[in-house]
């Protein structure tokens, strides 16, 4: 499975694409949204796991760019406390699933295994 | 008497300021490049750092070289100090086993006592960053010392003593607020109040003495606290608080019933609203805006077309917007006995609407 990273901080970035290439799946990373909308735009991917905050362009951009190409991808969206609020938006742009920071990257491999075995 | 500079005093005068210009750009270059030096250190041992950090989590291969390279950084104090900076800093981004995997690595690498040393510094800055590290990793033993700290002079030594106390205790770490009487900031409140997640049985005791507090910022946060847990059984203490000298405390107290609200809150602001002060009725025309109530229709109006204050009619036209009046707004502004104020303070009120 093709899965594409969007995060800018490189701990989280980096812990979670290991975790996944562990797993077998194939990983793109991305440290900024503009570049994670050109990624998505190119690739046929399985999955995007994407942060709401991030430089260029948020996580709820990178939504409205995935329903404006009319793509089908399953979106795992990462949040901070405190934004409740963001997080319906991107329920109502077709995210499949959030995570609050302080998150388990066990947790997440686990979410993103039971949306791609849907 | 007159003194007359030689050629040569005048040359010599020339070299000496050269020399020290020279001088200055040479002292000016090296710190440049030690500045460079460290900051280039601090990223690429950051690097190494996070690499460390992630490899615990994921629990990936074993690299003896990579192991001995990582020991032979730490013995550099400021590698140390760094490392324990990122660690804190990686806590608070993980949670479950990646967090018992960080963790782990501040006791495997004994900077534990780093922590320590820290927070028997004399200087503030250090102490402060020893409790929330001990805080942050959990050194439940540091809880008598950090709780010593709560009555530290220094500002940062006993926010950081207080935010590490609720991170070890929760609700119950509060304690400290039954006889404070510093201010506690509005930065503070928010820490504090992200770190509570839930409040126990019985917890009346606490909230009733903070609310009678002297100290207004601990009157304030506990209104706060009330909002978050919607702790209704306080709805009496708080409106008692609408005749408090501090207006900062009614204007809190206002936002605090608006949201636990019951049945009679609108009638008790309409009843209170004549006694406050412009700044706490605009937070009453506020929160009637948010409650969307049909009962503070007329009373509305009345303010509108009688309070002497422009602002409170800006504030009374907008609820009426909310309530859905536009039209009774459209037709009084119409209207020809309507005075021109008034008709822009409606015009106002509908494009607010608008935009």
């Amino acid at each position: 499975m093709l899965i594409l990273i969007a995060e800018d901080d490189e701990l989280i970035l980096r812990t979670v694409e290991h975790k996944l290439v562990k797993e077998g799946h194939e990983v793109v990373l991305t440290r900024n949204g503009r570049e994670a909308i050109e990624k998505i735009n190119e690739l046929d991917l399985d999955l995007v796991v994407t942060d709401i905050m991030m430089p260029f362009a948020s996580g709820i951009e990178i939504l409205s760019a995935i329903k404006r190409i009319g793509k089908k991808i399953p979106v795992i969206v990462l949040s901070s406390m405190g934004q409740e609020e963001v997080v319906v938006d991107a329920f109502d742009l077709g995210a499949s699933d959030f995570m609050v920071k302080p998150f388990s990257p066990n947790e997440l491999i686990l979410r993103i295994k039971r949306l791609i075995n849907k | 008497m007159h003194h007359h500079i030689e050629l040569h005093e005048l040359i010599l005068a020339i070299v000496i300021v050269l020399i020290l210009v020279l001088l200055l750009i040479i002292t000016v270059l090296g710190y440049s490049f030690y500045s460079y030096r460290i900051l280039h250190n601090r990223q690429s041992w950051r690097q190494i750092i996070e690499y460390k950090i992630m490899e615990t989590i994921v629990g990936g291969d074993e690299n003896s070289d990579r192991d001995l390279e990582f020991a032979e950084y730490l013995k550099e104090p400021s590698f140390r100090a760094l490392f324990l900076d990122v660690l804190v800093d990686s806590d608070r981004k993980f949670s479950g086993g990646a967090k018992q995997s960080i963790n782990r690595l501040f006791h495997d690498f004994k900077l534990e006592d780093e922590a320590w040393r820290k927070l028997r510094h004399r200087k503030a800055y250090l102490v402060a960053g020893g409790v929330q590290e001990l805080a942050a990793m959990n050194v439940e033993s540091a809880i008598p010392e950090i709780t010593a700290k709560l009555n530290d002079s220094r500002t940062a030594v006993y926010q950081e003593a207080q935010y590490a106390i609720v991170t070890f205790k929760g609700y119950e770490g509060l304690g400290f607020l039954d006889h404070f009487d510093r201010p506690l900031s509005d930065w503070q409140q928010l820490r504090l109040l992200f770190s509570i997640h839930e409040i126990p049985e019985l917890s009346e005791l606490h909230v009733d003495t903070w609310l009678k507090s002297s100290n207004d910022s601990v009157v304030i946060f506990t209104l706060r606290l009330i909002r978050k847990f919607r702790l209704m059984t306080f709805y009496t203490e708080v409106f008692n608080l609408l005749d408090h000298l501090s207006t900062k405390v009614r204007i809190q107290a206002i936002r605090t019933l608006q949201a636990i609200e019951n049945s009679g809150t609108i009638q008790q602001f309409i009843q209170n609203f004549d006694l406050q002060p412009i700044e706490v009725q605009i937070e009453i025309l506020k929160a009637m805006k948010i409650a969307k109530s049909r009962e503070s229709e007329h009373f509305l109006k009345d303010q509108l077309w009688n309070h002497s204050q422009v602002s409170i009619k800006i504030s009374a036209a907008e609820v009426l917007v909310v309530l859905g009046e536009e039209q009774y707004l459209r037709e009084i502004s119409q209207r020809e006995d309507t005075y021109d104020e008034l008709t822009q303070i409606i015009k106002h009120a509908l494009q607010e609407k608008k935009c």
